[in-house]
């Protein structure tokens, strides 16, 4: 009968994270909804549009902060759902790096997005 | 105030030894002002003696006759049936969720009782100390002397009430986190806050608030879990600063 | 005597909305758009691929994403992320101890909100676009 063992694993650091981004997550994507569904006349802008749109670099620096407190808050959220199932210790570090290098990926191929379509106005 | 007998059914969760589980008609005559606890206890005497559940003291103070009635946790014993079912109706009553049955209703709570001990539960706390974010009930005026205590009576409706404990045997609970709470805001031991400060501790809570709303006996353990965390998050920030804690 | 005990396998009773309180509806609520959401945000992300092979590509998938069905989809991603947004307030309020005596209230305000942007987006989406 093991009581209480405190491990490590999701401490308040990894958890201020998540409440942290989900923040400003909820202040981004209102003006990211705004601008992309509401402002844009066609309701979604097309590839032109976002060309253009993508020639500010606030633009650029936003949606690039947006998409990494996304994916950040995303992958936290989903390691949190899975410490629910209280997975092993190895099988734990195996979901550490599977979330981890799907969250390099996703960012780092989001940023080489954003700054390809900047490059295009050129 | 009764209005003759009710027939009620109960509908008894069984359980021996390996044996599949499986549930069992007793038609009882009651008073619906009896508890739940009488019924039981009434077929046990009068219908099956080899069924088992937990009670002693008949007044919500040992905590060990918490059930599942009619899919919600109860204290059995302060349960009136009138408040569960009507005339003619069903009363089905499980074993707690979240522990190991041992026969019957009877539930293993080795676990949770050493998990209270790990937190340093404090037997007896007055209201005054109890540190709830709202008013106690205020005390019949009838002169006489009343203390008023908040106590964890340890019935473990809580954990049985929380979906997280339904899959993370690992999770500390409500019942002990409300508990190094309480003892935490008295004593201000700060190794407590290291024993909550992890994954099956504090930040494994994701805001049913089912405890507060099963707990028999004003503890809250949801508002305790938020306000722990907040004394761990004061405790962090503060270690930065002065590296000597 | 290994029944009864806390389990992964018990993972789809989070979701049984039975004889819980609001503050369950809201974990339920706030893990589905959880999941829906994640699973958005990855098609999202490739869809949006399709920017750099160029205009035909793209806006060939925007006429696609005009048609109803894709709209109707859409909304259930605003829908999800408004639910998802505005309880997560509610948990981050509460959980630094702010709002907890009245979490139900703000649960069901927080939902109101909520239902009330999905109606405001539908009605651009559907009616004005
Ligand atoms: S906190 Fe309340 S529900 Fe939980 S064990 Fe203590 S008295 Fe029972
Ligand atoms: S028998 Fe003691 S609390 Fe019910």
């Amino acid at each position: 009968m093991p009581g209480i063992q405190p491990k490590a694993r999701e401490g308040a650091f990894l958890w201020l994270i998540k409440i942290l981004a989900g923040l400003s997550i909820v202040i981004v994507l209102g003006i990211h909804f705004v601008v992309n569904h509401l402002v844009a006349p066609e309701g979604l802008l097309n590839y032109s549009d976002v060309v253009r749109y993508y020639q500010n670099p606030w633009v650029v620096t936003m949606e690039i902060f947006f998409l990494i407190t996304v994916v950040t808050h995303a992958l936290i959220g989903i390691r949190s759902i899975l410490l629910d199932l209280n997975p092993s210790d190895s099988l734990l570090s195996i979901i550490n790096l599977i979330l981890a290098v799907a969250g390099v990926g996703a960012v780092t191929y989001g940023i080489w997005l954003a700054l390809e379509i900047a490059s295009r106005g050129q | 105030m009764t209005e003759g007998h009710w027939h009620v059914t109960f509908c008894i969760y069984r359980k021996k030894g390996d044996q599949p589980p499986f549930y069992q008609d007793f038609p009882l005559e009651v008073d619906p002002d009896e508890y739940v606890l009488d019924g039981i206890e009434r077929i046990w005497a009068f219908h099956d003696r080899s069924l088992t559940f937990r009670h002693a003291c008949h007044h919500s103070t040992c905590g060990a006759c918490g059930m599942l009635v009619n899919g919600v946790e109860k204290l059995t014993c302060i349960t009136p049936i009138r408040a569960v079912t009507k005339n003619g109706g069903t009363i089905r009553v499980e074993p707690l969720r979240n522990f190991p049955v041992l026969s019957d209703l009877v539930v293993d709570m080795a676990e949770f009782y050493l998990r209270m001990e790990q937190a340093h539960a404090l037997q007896v706390v007055p209201v005054a100390q109890s540190t709830l974010p709202y008013e106690p009930p205020p005390f019949p005026d009838d002169g006489l002397p009343h203390q008023r205590l908040n106590d964890c009576i340890e019935c473990g409706m809580c954990v049985s009430a929380c979906p997280i404990a339904l899959t993370a045997s690992s999770y500390q609970g409500p019942a002990a986190l409300a508990a190094t709470q309480q003892t935490y805001s008295l004593t201000g031991e700060k190794s407590l806050l290291s024993l909550v400060d992890c994954a099956d501790g504090v930040w494994r809570c994701h805001s049913g608030f089912e405890c507060t709303a099963v707990c028999p006996s004003n503890v809250d353990p949801a508002w305790r879990i938020m306000e722990l965390r907040r004394q761990v998050i004061r405790h962090r920030i503060q270690r930065i600063f002065h590296q000597d804690r | 005597m290994k029944n009864n005990q806390p389990a992964p396998g018990k993972a789809l009773r989070w979701f049984d909305p039975r004889h819980r309180q609001p503050g369950t509806w809201a974990f339920i609520l706030n893990r589905i758009t959880a999941l829906g959401l994640t699973l958005y945000l990855a098609l999202h992300l490739i869809m949006l691929g399709k920017l750099a092979q160029g205009p035909d590509a793209y806006d060939t998938f925007i006429a696609l994403a005009k048609t109803p069905w894709i709209k109707v989809g859409e909304l259930l991603v605003i829908s999800a992320g408004l639910i998802h947004g505005l309880n997560g307030i509610r948990i981050a309020l509460t959980s630094f101890g702010i709002g907890v005596t009245v979490q139900r209230q703000l649960f069901w305000g927080f939902l109101t909100l909520a239902l009330l942007g999905t109606v405001i987006f539908g009605y651009f989406m559907f009616f004005v676009h």
